[in-house]
């Protein structure tokens, strides 16, 4: 290696003799040659003066590798003004293998340290190479020839690398002891699906959860997906749980370590406890490996990766390994067996208006969420160690408490209490009776109906025969080149280099494969994410964009799908005039997405209420282009307002002058009723943070609350059992968020709700009266539909009716720009249709708060008792 | 290498264990902490005897009570130059990860004979020479050792079959 003169010196320095010759052998810290500086230094001259004076010094430069001298870069005399490198010294071991702090060639200590350490020596082997040993890490040039072999090896063998997670996405892991109790009885209705789940020990994995039994779910089809996959990948194991629990499941996935060998990487070597990191199996290049995963953001939506949909046997489980990893993204999963379980029910017994309910897809819009900077905060927070230690324990109170809670038993009850529930109505029998008939068709928590890795496997065989047409097709043009070229045995040596740069890159095939998916969408998400989320980095985003979709922030006439997570939003009216854009669920794009094909969205289209239904424009009318570039309709402006799903700022103001600008001199589709609704808006707008709301949403909760609740219980009566756990769940989910909001807006809401209690009492305070004659003087169209809307004939109600009821008096004159304003509710033909206006989502925050208070009968009328209590 | 090394060790005992039998309790006690253990110089093999167990001193402010125990024990000390016998845990490219008892020893690539070389595609993999000679998770191996680190509670080391008489027993 060449000796490089460390920065630290005085330069300029002048060799003055060689002390070496080349063929000589050195010693560490064994001086090579004498050099001169100069520097300025502090004298005193004898008489207590002190002076600065230029002086030069002889010193020695000193080796720090040991070896043989092989050549000198410089000679005597020669003046050196910066750091070069001065000789070369043929080391016998470049340490490029180390072992625990030692050579594992030399057995040398390379933790040494002397005053000539420049840099230590167990810096060159920096890349930790082996799946289950972090005390091994090999150099740079080691780790790349141990790669090319490995590279070398796959070509001939015609495989690729895949790095497979385990929780939730092979398998399905708890450690709820329920389980163990329904693996044992017989009569429970789960136990049929829990015949194929292992369970095992895990002695000594930390303290406090000893001896801990886990119940290890395969998912559908694994044995035959890993056998099958196994011919044309080398697979391995990358989990965040730890060694032990990686073993385990290895013995059970792969008793006799065929398929994956001891390629198994855990938590305990993976170096980071918050991201999995491509690097530590592949540190040199990774154009031959693929991931599955059921996370994308712990791979950081790595180009390799094959985001496969979690398997969530165990429901309400989740990960349990994944304490240490940034909170997911819970877009709500419609397919959940329950909730289409409860859906198919709720239709079959309620005849619910179809609308709600596409193909098993309960339209809810419920996400957990989580901002994202929350998500960098526990990304970055990784190397923290107080963190890390919290988080160690946050895992062992999850698994604690799941072995305590067993949220499995309590999610049974809760569906054998429905069952009970709806039995008993519409049973005269005794309650004995009943029971045993309810235990008879008791509803099975568990489903087993996962088809997941069938789909998988395609994928990674496409992924493969793409791979490997790629590189064939590479080859055979560069063998025909070079035999013409060459000619003769000579290549035969260079074939294999020429082999490995002729290997395509994973990162470049199979984005391509994807981006035929869903190349040439341009789709506009309404709904589908939570307010103030990024709407361009969630992760959804983040996936339909690995397949090519483009997402844009508002419908244009490029839109071509607008994927709702709910009905009746304001980008659902807009989406409707234009013909060519097919407004689908949230569920086209997850289905799409999975099963890596543009689905027909005919079953997934969202039946559009037809008060929702725009005047059509044709793409090249004059208006069509209006509202594309300049959004001069009040439907864009509103729009603007409401939707604010990740606009950027700098656009909004834009928008803003535009709108306004247009606004004042345009005369285009700006009447009076229109003029009012903008007014409207305004005031809304800008008295957002005080009472403004309450005009709005106040006086009609007040009268929508005594049909409401009646509708409620009347359905809990006799729908079957599963659509009533599907409201709790709703109800939970919502005083979920509920929770997740500020305090401030909760408390504001009640006080509203107080004023509104005063003002139809007839008494109340000034404020709320001064709220009540705002409302009537703004909306006195609502009140029609008010009152058609709570009239006798509203039987029919759905989950979503109570916030569809208070829909229809909370929204603000919803117009659409050329449909007649409020007109639009006071035309609906069909009251019990639920006639879900969300003109914006701010709104539903607010509607899903109050109709969880509405709910929660006892805390809302305490709440409202003592509100009224302090006011007076 | 083994040694015969006396030494002496601290245990202190809370007052429940005061009694006829506290002897006994107290070389359990001993066994338990000192058997296995690794100092980082060396590994506690065995406690042979008791040279002698101290009085019980009681500490003051706490009530329990000190007892300094002399004792014999086997130790055993790998050198470098020392030829051992281990067992192979696992085997990579890189090289051929072994367990000479508590000391895990680790042979680099090049420190093995050229004629035996990685085979990967065999399950499990190993490494050989295509002849006899095969070596995969669970041979047994005679190697010497090249390097010893020691570390807080482990040690580490390298060592080589690239010897005569060295290699799969």
């Amino acid at each position: 290696m060449f000796l490089r003169l460390p920065a630290s010196l005085h330069y300029p320095i002048t060799v003055t003799s060689l002390l070496k010759q080349p063929g000589d052998p050195v010693q560490r810290d064994e001086a090579l040659f004498w050099y001169v500086y100069q520097t300025i230094v502090t004298e005193g001259d004898g008489l207590g003066n002190k002076v600065e004076v230029k002086r030069s010094f002889p010193t020695k430069f000193e080796s720090t590798v040991d070896g043989e001298i092989v050549r000198w870069n410089v000679t005597k005399g020669d003046v050196i003004d910066e750091p070069v490198d001065v000789v070369e010294i043929d080391e016998p071991c470049a340490h490029e293998v180390q072992f625990g702090g030692l050579c594992a060639e030399c057995g040398k200590d390379m933790t040494e340290a002397t005053y000539n350490t420049e840099v230590m020596d167990s810096m060159r082997a920096p890349i930790k190479m082996v799946h289950d040993n972090t005390t091994l890490t090999v150099s740079e040039r080691e780790a790349t020839r141990v790669e090319e072999d490995a590279k070398r090896r796959l070509l001939a063998s015609r495989k690729l690398s895949l790095v497979v997670d385990l929780d939730q996405t092979i398998i399905h892991a708890t450690v709820d002891p329920t389980v163990g109790e329904w693996m044992e009885d017989k009569d429970n209705p789960n136990h049929q699906y829990l015949n194929d789940v292992r369970a095992f020990q895990l002695v000594d994995d930390g303290p406090g959860m000893r001896g801990c039994w886990y119940y290890i779910k395969l998912r559908p089809g694994l044995q035959q997906f890993l056998e099958n996959v196994a011919k044309i990948y080398e697979l391995h194991i990358y989990t965040m749980g730890t060694r032990a629990y990686a073993q385990s499941i290895a013995n059970i996935v792969d008793p006799d370590r065929t398929l994956f060998g001891d390629r198994i990487l855990s938590r305990d070597e993976s170096g980071s406890l918050t991201a999995k990191n491509l690097q530590r199996l592949f540190p040199v290049d990774t154009k031959m490996v693929v991931i599955i995963d059921d996370r994308g953001d712990v791979w950081r939506w790595n180009p390799n990766l094959i985001k496969v949909s979690p398997y969530d046997f165990f429901v309400g489980i989740g990960d349990i390994n994944s304490s240490f990893l940034p909170k997911k993204q819970e877009l709500e999963n419609p397919n959940k067996p329950i909730a289409a379980k409860a859906a198919a029910a709720a239709a079959a017994t309620d005849n619910t208006p179809p609308e709600h309910h596409v193909n098993g897809t309960t339209i809810k819009p419920e996400l957990g969420g989580i901002s994202a900077l929350e998500q960098l905060v526990t990304m970055g927070g990784g190397d923290n160690p107080r963190l890390l230690q919290e988080q160690a324990t946050a895992q062992e109170e999850t698994i604690m408490h799941q072995v305590e809670d067993r949220p499995l038993l309590q999610k049974q009850k809760e569906l054998d209490a429905e069952d009970e529930a709806a039995d008993r109505p519409d049973s005269s029998q005794s309650v004995d009776e009943s029971q045993d008939l309810s235990r008879q068709h008791r509803h099975h928590l568990l489903e087993d109906n996962d088809r997941e890795l069938y789909l998988l496997q395609e994928r990674l065989q496409q992924v493969h025969r793409n791979f490997y047409e790629e590189y064939d097709r590479k080859r055979s043009r560069s063998l025909g080149g070079r035999v013409a070229a060459l000619r003769g045995e000579k290549t035969q040596v260079k074939e294999k280099d020429v082999d490995l740069k002729l290997v395509p890159d994973v990162k470049d095939v199979m984005p391509q494969i994807k981006r035929q998916v869903l190349g040439g969408v341009v789709m506009v998400f309404s709904g589908v994410l939570p307010l103030g989320t990024d709407m361009q980095n969630a992760d959804i985003s983040l996936w339909a964009k690995s397949f090519g979709a483009v997402l844009a922030p508002k419908i244009t006439s490029r839109t071509t799908h607008l994927v709702a997570g709910r009905n009746r939003t304001a980008k659902v009216r807009e989406a409707t005039r234009y013909l060519k854009i097919k407004i689908v669920t949230t569920q086209w794009l997850v289905d799409s997405l999975t099963q890596w094909k543009r689905l027909d969205e005919t079953p997934y289209l969202l039946p559009v209420h037809p008060d929702d239904r725009g005047e059509p424009i044709s793409p090249d009318s004059k208006e069509a282009a209006e509202s594309a570039w300049l959004s001069t309709t009040d439907d864009e402006t509103k729009e603007f307002w409401t939707e604010d799903e990740g606009e950027g700022m700098s656009e909004s103001t834009n928008e803003i002058f535009k709108s306004t600008g247009l606004t004042e001199v345009s005369p285009i589709g700006y009447d009076a009723d229109q003029q009012a609704a903008v007014h409207e808006e305004l005031k809304e707008f800008l008295g957002s943070d005080d009472e403004s709301e309450s005009e709005t949403e106040a006086p009609g909760s007040e009268q929508q609350q005594p049909p409401v609740t009646p509708s409620k219980k009347r359905k809990r009566g006799d729908t079957d059992e599963e659509g009533d756990e599907e409201d709790q769940d709703q109800d939970q989910d919502i005083v979920e968020e509920k929770d997740q909001l500020s305090t401030v807006p909760t408390g504001g809401e009640g006080g509203e709700k107080t004023s509104d209690a005063h003002a139809s009492a007839g008494g109340g305070s000034r404020l709320a009266q001064r709220i009540r004659r705002s409302y009537e003087r703004s909306t006195s169209l609502k009140e029609v539909a008010t009152a058609s809307s709570s009239s006798p004939g509203r039987t029919t109600t759905t989950i979503t009716t109570p916030s569809s009821a208070m829909d229809v008096t909370d929204t603000p004159t919803p117009d659409d720009g050329d449909g007649g304003g409020g007109g639009d509710d006071e035309e609906r033909p069909d009251p019990g249709a639920a006639s879900v206006t969300y003109p914006e989502d701010e709104d539903d925050e607010l509607e899903r708060e109050m109709l969880a208070a509405l709910e929660d009968g006892d805390y809302d009328e305490m709440a409202e008792g003592k509100i009224a209590a302090e006011n007076g | 290498m083994f040694f015969l090394k006396e030494e002496t060790k601290v245990i202190s005992l809370h007052p429940s264990y005061f009694g006829p039998s506290v002897r006994e309790y107290l070389i359990n006690r001993l066994n338990e902490e000192e058997e296995g253990r690794c100092t980082g110089d060396h590994f506690v093999i065995c406690v042979m005897d008791m040279v002698d167990i101290g009085e019980g001193r009681v500490i003051p402010g706490s009530g329990a009570a000190e007892y300094t125990i002399k004792y014999r024990a086997i130790i055993w000390k790998p050198f470098r130059g020392e030829t051992v016998d281990a067992i192979v845990t696992s085997v990579k490219p890189t090289g051929i990860f072994t367990l000479a008892g508590p000391l895990s020893v680790f042979i680099a690539r090049k420190n093995i004979p050229s004629d035996i070389k990685w085979e990967p595609n065999t399950v499990p993999p190993q490494y050989t020479d295509h002849a006899d000679q095969v070596i995969e998770k669970g041979t047994s191996l005679r190697l010497k050792i090249l390097g010893v680190k020691p570390d807080v509670a482990a040690i580490n080391a390298i060592g080589t079959i690239k010897e005569d008489y060295l290699g799969p027993l």
